[in-house]
């Protein structure tokens, strides 16, 4: 031993430890029983650590409702569900990797990662290894252009965002809007949302007077607002995440913009935190969802809307809210694509998944070509004494609009 | 710092080691090149990851652990190879293996250009400069959407009608990094072992003395630089044709440069085997970490960096030869070095 | 021409929560040579115990940024003299090493405490604003800005006014030298070190109230930290001040006339211009140049 140079041996020693280590994570993935595993990487730290906790919430509430009523059944087998949740600190890298090894350990069925980088990551493994995913907050229609056919998204892709509100505020408030400013961050997703929003608002008769960007998850956005407010517009649309909507309504009202008709946001109000950090300042904010209890349809393990959100409150004790349904709804959407194809054999899931058409507690899901959830609709909320209610569309509302919103 | 030296010196008295040296090395060699068919295909990625970590770590050895000068940016390198390359590949149809020299270029051109300004500073103040670059640079990148995509990021193409390179896979990459891993450990033996080496360690131990006693110092500080910025490239190079999707929040991520350090400093800077060793250990570990305390694993991560930087602040080759020549380990002494 | 003002009035104020934000940093990187990279961190617990006091037992933050600013200060001192005090001979990336452990757990530490929720501290005043001629002034930044020269005339008071002040300053300048005077210069370290953290407590505190927080901005704002830090010359008790009015107008300036996502490049570009130009900082170092290390 002693006449090695010390650091070779050191190294050599490493390398064998690691040979070992490797070796031990391989036997675990083996399917074992009756247990249906599924593999889940979510951004439960770094940056996107919120949205990666609600999207767990979604993920666990479907795992225990599953398997108290019974588990999946497949092929006249009864399936235990068992999700493995792996940490991708919110890089889009890590989610790749982490799929992969997914893959290697025989899992190869998968619930989506949080955020259209990471989902755009993520499928592009799942496409190499015959995986199948379903994709629960990866909206950014880029996703969908790549003629992937092993993803399938649930949720409404990115174009709808801030159409959906536009349409909503043309049909419903009066005054209509006559004038909009888009504040946009800079990432692809919601520069999608903003071009999406813009079109239609062209379509529906208001003026775009202009889209400022600012850099995603910025906390100032002063001057953003700041041009708003010379250009008077009645209505404000922020394409934005929850971080840049507070900072766009916090800001705003310290600068004193005050559209005449009001604010409409993507992704932020509808979000818990929305109106908890901003208080009586969220008052009025227009917003769109993915999801809200007053959706129509209903399914065998969730049951309605309410069904699902009484479930949600009482697993978890907070009020469900878009993001932990979109992460249901996925996992929902391949517990039965499973059930249907009557094996858990991937090829045979795919081919079920993209068969599926169905009602359930998140609206139809029903895919196309593509992958993307085209029959579902997006809900338009706004915040009502310090609450999100339903606006539209009109067989949801729960409340009419106010307008102006302040 | 002198410690390969010394004990390429030692070695070469006692006449045998070398060879005993040269056996383990190449058997590492062989292990490494026989160990893909040994595992999985996600296994293979985490080893390419790993041997791409020990480029970067390599890189920043010459500059910082061989130089001294602290880069806190040569993430921009990294950032910089990887958009040569998606650029280079979906922009004008290039084939990888061209975009690849060419990324390792631009990497070695921009060090220079930087390192003539830059290289002037000492200290913090170069720390924090190259981080301003690298910082700066992203935000280039972003403003830049008609060639880079902007912040929606760019996608290399790597699958279909538009691929210019078919897709290596799991253990392509491996190859690749493991290729890259061993030139730039090569490099920094090379160095270790040339006048440059010893000048860039005069350099690092007092640079006024260095230029007195007529050592270029200006050539050999942008000489470094510029082999840290060329090698960091190519590991950027092949990183973005390994992800496909690219951002400039990832290519551009401080973090990275955070690693390579840590890697390179808990290994041993200044030494050509402890970079390898850090980078090694260190993505072992935190794999290992990721996969058994899902909400935890930072904070323990965390922890370990805290606790190897007090135990063993010289790094870890420097503190077994160190107990070698003192034929005993002494973790209290070891603390003691550097307290105040 | 309101627009330019505005502008002008909004980033002025909002130089001086940056201010507020680097001034530790600043005074830990120029005494110490030590780069904190828990700086963000030491922030974001700040802003933390704020929030906790306000939620829990209705306590305005600009009180609770005193408890924060007194827990932070044991923290700190515990911290310096039990870790980083181990360390503070090594070449300087070994500091850069440790605090970035140290970051890494509290962030994860807040995570598993708070998770990663946006918290804001609501107060009836904090985002209401007044108008002179159509230039809106905001109450909450007005008052960070007001903290952030008051604490730095304090600091420039303490520093060359009381012995201990002293006895920091002539420890940044020269430890052998500061010790042979007899001054404990392990002491004096952690006593700096808690000063500095105490002052990133109550700047988290301004900062919750005013903006949003969650665990993920910790290195957000140690770059800041960074940047302004450096902008205003280290080591002198007024460079923070500088340095942030200086980004705060670089920033509101540049957002107003050019696209708003070169915002960040515009501080990044001013950095390595004032670096490679003027090296010291814009206002120089009086003492850190004097610095013999031993």
């Amino acid at each position: 031993m002693t006449r090695r140079h010390p650091a070779v041996l050191v190294l050599v020693v490493a390398l064998a430890a690691a040979g070992c280590g490797k070796g031990q994570s391989s036997d675990a993935g083996s399917p074992t029983g009756d247990t249906l595993k599924i593999g889940a990487a979510l951004s439960l730290t770094g940056s996107l650590a919120k949205e990666g906790q609600l999207t767990k919430q979604g993920y666990q509430l479907c795992e225990e409702i599953v398997n108290s009523k019974g588990g999946v059944s497949a092929g006249g087998k009864s399936y235990k569900l068992a999700i493995a949740y792996r940490d991708d600190t919110s890089e889009p890298d890590t989610a790749a990797q982490l799929v992969d090894r997914f893959n290697d350990q025989a899992i190869k069925l998968v619930l989506g990662p949080y955020g259209s980088p990471s989902t755009e990551a993520a499928a592009a493994v799942v496409e190499k290894n015959g995986q199948v995913m379903v994709d629960s907050s990866g909206a950014d229609n880029n996703i969908f252009t790549k003629g992937y056919r092993q993803t399938f998204a649930v949720l409404s892709p990115a174009t709808s965002y801030a159409k959906v509100m536009i349409q909503a505020l043309a049909s419903q408030a009066k005054p209509k809007p006559r004038t909009v400013v888009f504040l946009s961050a800079d990432d692809g997703f919601s520069k999608t949302v903003a071009k999406g929003g813009a079109e239609e608002a062209h379509k529906q008769g208001i003026k775009v007077l202009a889209t400022e960007t600012f850099p995603e998850k910025s906390t100032d956005v002063s001057a953003a607002v700041n041009k708003a407010k010379s250009l008077n517009p009645d209505l404000v649309v922020g394409a934005v995440h929850l971080v840049e909507g507070i900072a766009i309504i916090k800001q705003s009202k310290e600068l004193g913009l005050k559209p005449a008709g009001g604010f409409a946001e993507t992704v932020a109000p509808p979000t818990p935190d929305f109106v908890r950090t901003l208080g009586a300042s969220a008052e009025g904010v227009v917003g769109s969802t993915q999801w809200v209890p007053q959706v129509t349809g209903e399914d065998k393990f969730f049951g309605t809307a309410q069904e699902y959100a009484s479930s949600f409150k009482k697993r978890f004790g907070s009020d469900a809210e878009y993001h932990s349904a979109e992460a249901a709804a996925a996992c929902l959407a391949l517990v039965l694509g499973t059930e249907n194809a009557g094996s858990t054999e991937p090829a045979k899931v795919r081919d079920a998944i993209a068969r599926l058409d169905s009602p359930s507690f998140f609206g139809p899901i029903k895919f196309d070509s593509t992958g993307k959830n085209v029959t579902k609709q997006m809900s338009v909320i706004q915040i009502q004494d310090g609450k999100p209610v339903t606006v539209f569309p009109t067989d949801q509302q729960q409340s009419a609009l106010k307008w102006p919103a302040q | 710092m002198a410690g390969i030296a010394a004990a390429v010196a030692s070695s070469r008295a006692r006449g045998r080691r070398p060879l005993t040296r040269g056996t383990l090395v190449a058997l590492t060699l062989l292990v490494c090149i026989a160990l893909p068919s040994q595992l999985y295909g996600s296994q293979q990625r985490t080893w390419g990851a790993m041997f791409m970590f020990v480029v970067l770590a390599q890189g920043w050895n010459v500059i910082g652990g061989f130089a001294g000068y602290p880069s806190f940016g040569n993430v921009v390198f990294f950032g910089l190879g990887g958009y040569t390359t998606a650029v280079l590949m979906a922009k004008s149809g290039c084939s990888f293996w061209l975009a690849l020299p060419l990324a390792g270029i631009v990497g070695l051109l921009f060090a220079v250009l930087v390192g003539i300004p830059v290289l002037r500073l000492h200290g913090h103040y170069f720390a924090i400069a190259t981080l301003g670059v690298a910082e700066g640079m992203r935000e280039v990148i972003i403003n830049l959407p008609g060639l880079t995509g902007g912040g929606a990021g760019l996608t290399v193409p790597a699958v279909g009608v538009d691929a210019t390179t078919s897709y290596p896979g799991n253990d392509g990459f491996y190859y690749i990094f493991l290729t890259l891993a061993v030139i730039s450990t090569l490099v920094v033996w090379l160095v270790a072992r040339s006048r440059f080496g010893y000048a860039l360690r005069a350099i690092h131990q007092d640079e006024d003395a260095a230029a007195a006693v007529g050592i270029d110092i200006i050539r050999a500080k942008i000489g470094a630089f510029a082999i840290a910025g060329a090698l960091t490239a190519l590991a950027g190079a092949v990183y973005a044709f390994q992800q496909v999707s690219i951002y400039p929040g990832r290519l551009f991520d401080v973090d990275i440069t955070v690693l390579m350090v840590v890697m390179a400093v808990i290994g041993g800077s200044g030494t050509v085997i402890g970079p390898v060793i850090g980078a090694v250990g260190l993505q072992l570990l935190s794999e290992y970490l990721r996969d058994n305390v899902t909400e935890y694993h930072t904070f323990i991560f965390g922890a370990i960096i805290v606790l190897a930087v007090i135990l063993v602040p010289q790094g870890i080759v420097n503190f077994v030869r160190d107990a070698r020549l003192k034929h005993g380990v002494s973790l209290s002494e070891s603390v003691r070095a550097y307290r105040l | 021409m309101t627009q330019f003002i505005q502008a002008t009035v909004y980033g002025l104020l909002q130089g001086g929560l940056f201010a507020l934000v680097a001034v530790g940093f600043s005074l830990v990187w120029g005494v110490m040579n030590i780069v904190n990279l828990a700086h963000g961190a030491f922030v974001l617990v700040g802003a933390y115990i704020a929030w906790k006091l306000n939620t829990a037992a209705g306590i305005d933050p600009f009180l609770g940024m005193f408890a924060a600013a007194a827990c932070l200060f044991v923290g700190g001192y515990v911290i310096q003299r039990l870790l980083i005090n181990l360390v503070v001979n090594a070449p300087i990336w070994m500091t850069l090493l440790l605090t970035f452990g140290l970051e890494l757990m509290l962030v994860n530490g807040l995570i598993a405490l708070f998770t990663g929720d946006f918290r804001s501290i609501n107060t009836s005043y904090a985002n209401d604003a007044f108008s002179i001629a159509d230039i809106r002034v905001p109450y909450g930044r007005l008052f960070g800005f007001a903290l952030a020269v008051a604490l730095t005339l304090a600091l420039v008071a303490f520093m060359s006014h009381t012995r201990l002040g002293l006895a920091i300053k002539a420890t940044g300048m020269d430890r052998a030298a500061a010790r042979l005077m007899g001054i404990p210069a392990r002491h004096i370290y952690a006593l700096t070190f808690a000063i500095a953290a105490a002052l990133a407590a109550a700047a988290g505190a301004i900062l919750g109230t005013i903006g949003t927080f969650s665990p993920a901005d910790a290195g957000r704002l140690t770059l800041q930290s960074f940047v302004i830090a450096v902008l205003g010359g280290l080591g002198n008790m007024w460079g923070a001040l500088a340095g942030g009015v200086v980004l705060g107008l670089a920033e509101a300036w540049g957002g107003q006339y050019l696209s708003g996502t070169l915002v960040n490049a515009i501080a990044f570009g001013v950095l390595v211009v004032v670096l490679i130009v003027r090296p010291a900082g814009l206002l120089g170092k009086p003492y850190y140049e004097l610095r013999v290390d031993g």
